[in-house]
């Protein structure tokens, strides 16, 4: 895709569909590497779906449940000499730790690096569209660490709605502060 | 036109010719495959340089008439392999998107 946050949208979006309360989105970037991790704790799949997942063909039928996004996800890590995972445990099989993890490795020195884009908007994008599940996003950059707990977040709204237009312009400005902060 | 007709016509070499009567109606050029999924149209020649196995996805999820695979690029055995079990017509040329895209739009 044309920015890396249209796949974490993407990806984190099967992951609401598994049923996740809680979805993770951790980056963590240096100077050469981005490493991508989304874990969920929702249904997971069995060991022959997930091998399957990465085949674009699996995704492409018409009864899909995933798009393709993990085949792109995949394909633009491993341009750049990068690599790619994907684990999961159903919950029939392990009730009590249950979840699907994709961890993705970028070289950003790469010329074919996909740029991460606007990662802060994919957010807002699922937290809108999904308020009454939980995302912990953590951005780590050389110098700060960009933090957002919805669960704590919700704690102090006490009921009010997290979906709604002022707290998702709330979310925004919490994040861009965090962004733009000098003093670290 | 149909693919086999433009394969004849224009010179391309067909790597995997599954459904060879296909219509062309258009062309289109592109490379990053999640923008090409949603642009490219049905019975469109599209023309690319990228040669993974998405490509087939791509081109079966827009219905395009064939692939058409610029620069020479190489095609894996399996990519060829899976191409002919979708039904995907996966053809090669030497020349560049540019002058690709030119040679067909003088034959439709």
């Amino acid at each position: 895709m044309k920015e890396l946050s249209l796949n974490i949208l993407d990806i984190a979006e099967n992951s609401v569909k598994a049923g996740a309360s809680l979805t993770e989105i951790r980056i963590e970037e240096d100077e050469t590497h981005l490493t991508l991790v989304i874990k969920d704790d929702g249904c997971g799949m069995s060991e022959e779906v997930v091998k399957s997942v990465t085949d674009p063909f699996y995704t492409t039928r018409t009864t899909r449940n995933v798009g393709m996004g993990i085949p792109l996800l995949k394909m633009e890590a491993e341009i750049t000499g990068g690599s790619f995972s994907i684990t999961s445990k159903s919950q029939d099989e392990y009730p009590n730790d249950h979840g699907t993890t994709v961890t993705a490795v970028f070289d950003k020195t790469h010329i074919d690096f996909t740029p991460l884009g606007d990662v802060s908007a994919s957010i807002l994008t699922l937290i809108q569209g999904h308020p009454d599940t939980d995302f912990l996003f953590i951005h780590k950059l050389a110098d700060r660490t960009v933090t957002l707990d919805t669960r704590e977040i919700r704690e102090v709204l006490e009921g009010v709605p997290i979906g709604s237009y002022e707290i998702i312009k709330w979310i925004e400005g919490f994040l861009d502060e965090q962004y733009t902060n000098q003093e670290e | 036109m149909t693919v086999s007709e433009l394969i004849e016509k224009a010179g391309f070499k067909a790597a995997t010719l599954p459904e060879p009567d296909k219509e062309i109606t258009g062309v289109y050029i592109g490379d990053l495959l999640s923008w090409v999924m949603g642009r490219a149209n049905s019975g469109d020649v599209w023309i690319t340089i990228m040669s993974n196995m998405n490509i087939l996805a791509v081109a079966s999820l827009a219905d395009t008439a064939c692939i058409l695979v610029a620069e020479d690029v190489e095609l894996s055995q399996d990519l060829l392999t899976t191409a002919k079990q979708k039904n995907i017509n996966v053809l090669l040329t030497e020349l560049g998107a540019y002058e690709a895209a030119v040679k067909i739009s003088k034959l439709i």
